[in-house]
């Protein structure tokens, strides 16, 4: 949590393009195509993305817009699924299988295309018993100064963010550049930009001579 | 329209947080930011932390009430290496925040925000977004003041040349720059 309660760990984005006067009656739909949606399968370190409500992420219905829409500001969460299988149960139950597969079928070793078959099928069984890990990330957006957060500041996390966000809105987002404090200062800003590196250390003005 | 995106170059950020660390030591905490923030109270709130040039995992983590005065940071900073975050305390009129500002893109992480406990959930919205722009603005008013002192003409002259004195544990530099400026 963050957006209404709790400490906040943002990055902050510059959204790019424009954005339509009736967003109200679009982003709606928008988002509700895409939701989180549980998959039809799974496979090992496969993810399912989508967003959902910031109050409740079994919540992906996007049509009651009081429930995410506050005056200028969106919020809304990024909701993102993994399932994995623990390695050693995993192992334990695959060393069962190819040891009745030998006494089944009368042999000492079992090929490898087999191997592989029984291993999928037993990746298969456990993934449905399996619960996947959850994990929310909000987002709030100022549709009227432009500015969108993410809270998360990793960049895997951010990098998925920025993708699902241009796919459902069509727009871009900029991470935030310091210079971007400057814009109505562009010569400084350029002058910054190209001001570099300077060398703190104590002994480096005698290096350099001091009539810099 | 499209504007023409800003490089967020790890110098923008490096630089301005040791002129941040440098002020707050130099100025006693208390900065006047002119019509464009007035009066704010900022100072490093128990934690820095370092990197080199060329990497961005922490190499030194200084925590505590000493966090920023002790010699351990400035021998970091002697050796070369850069900060890579630090943890601030902003107070504007009776509103205080702390928070740890990390990265090229002025990452705000752990942000707490004044108490505030308005009625419904629409206005707790508000007013917490209120509250995050403020810290917002303040760090844009920071960050000005700092690019109009770093593109100086005074910069090498005076300021770096203060800062490296500060940095060698030289308490008569905060004092020295005030004549020589």
């Amino acid at each position: 949590m963050g957006i209404f309660k709790g400490a906040l760990t943002v990055r902050r984005y510059r959204v790019e393009g424009e954005i339509p006067e009736d967003f109200r009656d679009r982003y709606p739909d928008l988002l509700n195509e895409h939701a989180y949606r549980e998959p039809m399968s799974w496979d090992i370190g496969k993810e399912a993305a989508g967003w959902c409500l910031v109050h409740n992420l079994l919540d992906t219905d996007f049509t009651d817009r009081s429930r995410w829409l506050y005056n200028h500001y969106l919020a809304f969460a990024l909701r993102v699924d993994k399932k994995a299988l623990p390695a050693r149960l995993f192992k334990a139950h695959f060393d069962k299988r190819v040891a009745k597969w030998c006494e089944d079928n009368g042999k000492t070793r079992v090929p490898r295309a087999i191997k592989q078959e029984l291993k999928e099928a037993l990746q298969q069984e456990m993934l449905l018993q399996t619960l996947p890990s959850v994990a929310t990330t909000e987002v709030c957006w100022n549709v009227v100064d432009g500015w969108v957060f993410f809270h998360a500041t990793s960049e895997s996390a951010n990098d998925r963010f920025r993708k699902l966000f241009l796919a459902t809105f069509g727009l871009h987002t900029e991470p935030f550049s310091p210079l971007d404090f400057l814009a109505d200062e562009p010569d400084m800003a350029h002058a910054l930009e190209a001001a570099g590196i300077s060398d703190y250390r104590p002994d480096s003005a005698a290096a350099e001579g001091e009539g810099e | 329209m499209s504007k023409e995106s800003n490089p967020a170059l790890p110098h923008l950020s490096t630089e301005f947080f040791v002129w941040l660390w440098y002020v707050t030591d130099r100025d006693g905490g208390t900065v006047n930011l002119g019509e464009e923030a007035g009066v704010i109270e900022v100072w490093i709130d128990e934690r820095l932390s370092f990197r080199t040039h060329d990497e961005d995992k922490a190499r030194a983590v200084l925590t505590g009430e000493d966090a920023a005065s002790c010699l351990e940071a400035r021998a970091a900073m002697a050796s070369g290496k850069v900060v890579r975050d630090l943890r601030l305390r902003l107070r504007k009129e009776e509103r205080e925040y702390t928070f740890v500002l990390r990265g090229s893109h002025l990452d705000l992480a752990g942000v707490k925000l004044p108490d505030h406990a308005p009625d419904g959930e629409d206005e707790l919205l508000y007013e917490r977004m209120f509250l995050y722009e403020e810290v917002w603005f303040l760090m844009r008013a920071l960050y000005r003041r700092f690019a109009a002192e770093r593109t100086a003409p005074t910069w090498h002259g005076v300021t770096l040349k203060a800062i490296r004195a500060w940095v060698g544990g030289s308490r008569n530099a905060l004092d020295s720059e005030e004549v020589d400026a």
